[in-house]
């Protein structure tokens, strides 16, 4: 039953449809559920390694921890056939539009994992240049605590993106992406991001606007018909 | 500063350094001292490039190897008239003497000569403390910041910048390389994420056909501030920030640290503890040697000696995980010695992971050495002369493949590297191939040294009994008032080093690991500054590569052995 734990899929007698195959076993299952789990088991990342954590990456890569177990191990170092962003080390300021551009550039459904203190919330590192957890510019799916952590963990953040594939989730979306043009726009505190956007939202509210990012369709009996329009007439 | 006593002229005049910079700048020789061994020499602006000049050029004293430059704050120091002071290591082989040479900048006008036409190397650390300190080199060629991105206002490492302000990249920087209209040479940028540069290393080369006619680079993208931590930490607690600094071969770091604040102490660990680090650095060697060599050859294409090696890098790393339960970043060394004891199987599972090493090494080299393909892409590529290896600064593996034989573990003996026998391996040409095989025969040179401190691993303590340096164990914390204020103190005051400077250095993987620091007696140091041996090797890469093939570039690259962590800081 290996195939069939694995896709969410309903098992039929292949005896009801002899005439159909003779002889063959037949699954149907949803069209989703297939793709899911093709998806899950052969997820390429990018490895985004910068410090030490592309060390214990690397580790995980190699023989000892073997990352091919899971159908992970065709590492892209092109972000357009990536579907799995890996930030492995420290991301500084410098660096930060940088991620910001690979992770645009990497095709849908596209997943994250933060790999180490560092990614994950600036780890000791608390000074001037020091981005202070990746999630300040990209979504992030999985936070892997430890510095480094150890491949196992990296190799329980990797279940869990495939976990979550299979149950058809979605990645997170980046934050404030409908925010573009509100005040504090990339500032780097998230605390002060927050609030500025639940001042931005009430400010508008005064005004008779809606929060930024709510889109309003009209209803059916506005629309125009296409050759029908008013101004045609 | 109080307990650095300038040396009297009559005794100072038999160090041939001060004998003869003073023949000749006279009254602007202001101040020799000699601290715990290190001499250093403070001269007035006006002589500071000459004295430099002098110190490289006088057959006496030869001091043809840069080693570092960087700036010091000394905002709180009202001893001082002037605000900054820029600090100059060097060292001459032929004389085996490490020398620093100070000059005094005043904060209205923080100006200093540039030292770039004497020294290839001091071009990207004179950027480094006009970016962090906003000391202006006068004549530098290409003054701009290098560590922080363009959107940074202030030089973060003066003393009044606070630790966290931050300023956001809005616009990072694109162009490199000025290419004229209508050119029609391509620019090609490779990197900070690109797999041949290994993380976050920058260039952009301008091709003509596959030929690097120019190129440039930029680095920062892993400028994590240890520097600045390291102000706010006390001696202790920025042991694990030097774990992150060559992160290939972390145990190392921490070793030159313990030994550079005892140093700075006057403090000695005690032989076991000394033994036990030799031992581990070694092994670190070896692992840092085995990532260099084998990344290098994925870059090529050959990804079969990755997998051989890494499966005795696990057992390297389950040896250290025994020793302290951590695999890479270890954070086992203390000032005055060690965290705890080795376990008792020690010796055994250091006997395992030799042969797995062994084994492995040999394996690496029949894929490697003699293949021809693999040699056909090393020979005679990215030949780097002595001359030049000198000026910007090159040690270590790399050095020594240019054909200079210097090795601190032998020239410097630390930690009782005297006692053992082992071999220092130089090439002949100064190619990717020689630098390759210097490192496969460092590697068995490090077994030979294990081997021998394995079978004379003294038995005692693991930590030094001093008590304003070392913990007391916790059973004594337990039991008796002595050792529970003991205790207290040193946790809540930390280690109090007299005021003073000293630079502390050791062999690393990759070259002279150096750290320069200032104490002004209070808990925390006032300056660390790392003398990154990467930060030289990578300077001169740009320059390497142009001639060559691209591919060649890459070749080249991974053979220097550049780690970001420790490029940046």
């Amino acid at each position: 039953m290996g195939l069939l734990d694995i896709i969410t899929g309903k098992y039929v007698d292949p005896t009801h449809f002899k005439s159909v195959h003779e002889g063959g076993n037949i699954i149907t299952t949803t069209v989703d559920a297939v793709v899911n789990w093709g998806r899950k088991s052969s997820i390429w990342p990018f490895p985004f390694g910068t410090a030490c954590c592309a060390i214990e990456f690397m580790a995980f890569t190699g023989s000892h921890y073997d990352v091919a177990r899971f159908g992970s191990e065709v590492l892209r170092f092109s972000p357009r056939q990536a579907d799995l962003l890996l930030v492995a080390g420290t991301v500084v300021d410098k660096m930060g539009p940088i991620l910001k551009t690979i992770y645009d550039q990497m095709p849908e459904p596209k997943w994250v994992i933060s790999m180490g203190v560092c990614a994950s919330t600036g780890g000791f590192y608390r000074s001037y240049h020091t981005m202070q957890g990746i999630d300040e510019i990209i979504p992030v799916d999985v936070y892997v605590p430890g510095c480094p952590p150890t491949p196992e963990s990296l190799l329980a953040a990797l279940m869990k993106i495939q976990e979550r594939i299979k149950n058809g989730e979605q990645a997170k979306r980046p934050q404030g992406e409908h925010r573009v043009g509100a005040r504090a726009e990339g500032s780097n505190d998230r605390r002060e991001r927050r609030l500025a956007w639940a001042d931005d939202d009430a400010q508008r509210a005064t005004t008779g606007l809606d929060p930024r990012g709510r889109i309003h369709f009209k209803l059916t009996e506005e629309r125009d018909e296409p050759g029908s329009g008013s101004h045609h007439a | 500063m109080p307990s650095m006593k300038a040396l009297d002229r009559d005794s100072a005049l038999v160090k041939p350094a001060y004998r003869i910079l003073s023949e000749r700048f006279g009254e602007k020789v202001l101040r020799v001292t000699e601290y715990r061994g290190d001499l250093a020499i403070t001269v007035a602006p006006t002589a500071w490039k000459e004295a430099a000049r002098t110190l490289r050029d006088h057959p006496e004293l030869d001091y043809k190897l840069f080693l570092d430059l960087c700036g010091v704050d000394y905002l709180n120091d009202e001893s001082r008239p002037d605000r900054f002071e820029v600090a100059l290591h060097l060292y001459s082989v032929t004389h085996k003497h490490h020398i620093r040479l100070k000059t005094a900048v005043p904060e209205k006008n923080p100006a200093c000569d540039t030292l770039t036409e004497i020294y290839k190397g001091a071009n990207w650390f004179e950027r480094e403390a006009f970016d962090l300190y906003g000391i202006v080199f006068t004549g530098h060629p290409n003054l701009v910041r290098i560590l922080t991105h363009d959107d940074f206002v202030g030089h973060p490492m003066r003393k009044d910048f606070a630790t966290g302000k931050r300023f956001v990249n809005k616009k990072p920087k694109e162009w490199l390389l000025h290419v004229p209209e209508g050119s029609e040479h391509l620019v090609l940028n490779v990197g900070p994420s690109h797999p041949a540069m290994h993380g976050t290393f920058r260039v952009q080369v301008l091709l003509d056909g596959e030929t690097i006619k120019d190129t440039a680079a930029e680095i920062g993208y892993l400028h994590r501030n240890f520097e600045k931590m390291a102000e706010e930490r006390t001696y202790w607690q920025i042991i694990p920030y030097t774990d992150r600094l060559n992160y290939c071969s972390a145990f190392i770091n921490g070793h030159g640290w313990a030994l550079a604040v005892e140093k700075l102490l006057g403090v000695e660990a005690p032989a076991r503890a000394e033994a036990i680090r030799v031992i581990l650095s070694e092994f670190s060697r070896i692992m840092d040697h085995f990532i260099c060599i084998t990344t290098n050859v994925v870059d090529l294409g050959a990804i079969t000696p990755f997998f051989v090696v890494f499966r005795a890098r696990e057992e390297i790393y389950d040896l250290l995980d025994s020793v302290c339960g951590a695999r890479l970043t270890v954070s086992y060394v203390r000032i005055g010695g060690v965290a705890q004891d080795v376990p008792d199987d020690f010796d055994a599972r250091c006997r395992k992971t030799m042969v797995w090493i062994s084994e492995v090494t040999e394996q690496m080299e029949n894929l490697l050495t003699k293949n021809a393909i693999f040699a056909n892409r090393f020979k005679d590529i990215g030949t780097f002369s002595k001359e030049d290896a000198l000026s910007y600064g090159w040690v270590g593996p790399c050095l020594r493949g240019s054909g200079i034989a210097y090795d601190i573990r032998r020239d410097h003996p630390y930690s009782g590297y005297e006692q053992y026998d082992f071999d220092v391996p130089v090439g002949t040409v100064g190619d990717c191939y020689d630098r390759y095989l210097v490192r496969v025969e460092e590697i068995k040179q490090s077994l030979r040294i294990i081997d021998q401190a394995l079978q004379k691993l003294p038995k005692g303590d693991f930590i030094t009994h001093d008590r304003k340096v070392a913990l007391p164990p916790k059973s004594e914390v337990y039991s008796n008032i002595e050792s529970l204020m003991n205790h207290f103190k040193l946790v809540y005051d930390g280690i109090l080093a007299a005021p003073g400077e000293v630079y502390g250095y050791v062999e690393g993987a990759n070259g002279e690991l150096g750290y320069y620091i200032v104490s002004d007696g209070k808990k925390h140091p006032a300056r660390v500054k790392v003398r990154p041996p990467c930060y030289n090797i990578y300077q001169a890469y740009p320059e390497m590569i142009k001639g060559t093939m691209l591919a060649d570039a890459v070749a080249i690259i991974g053979g220097l052995n550049v780690v970001a962590g420790e490029l940046d800081r």
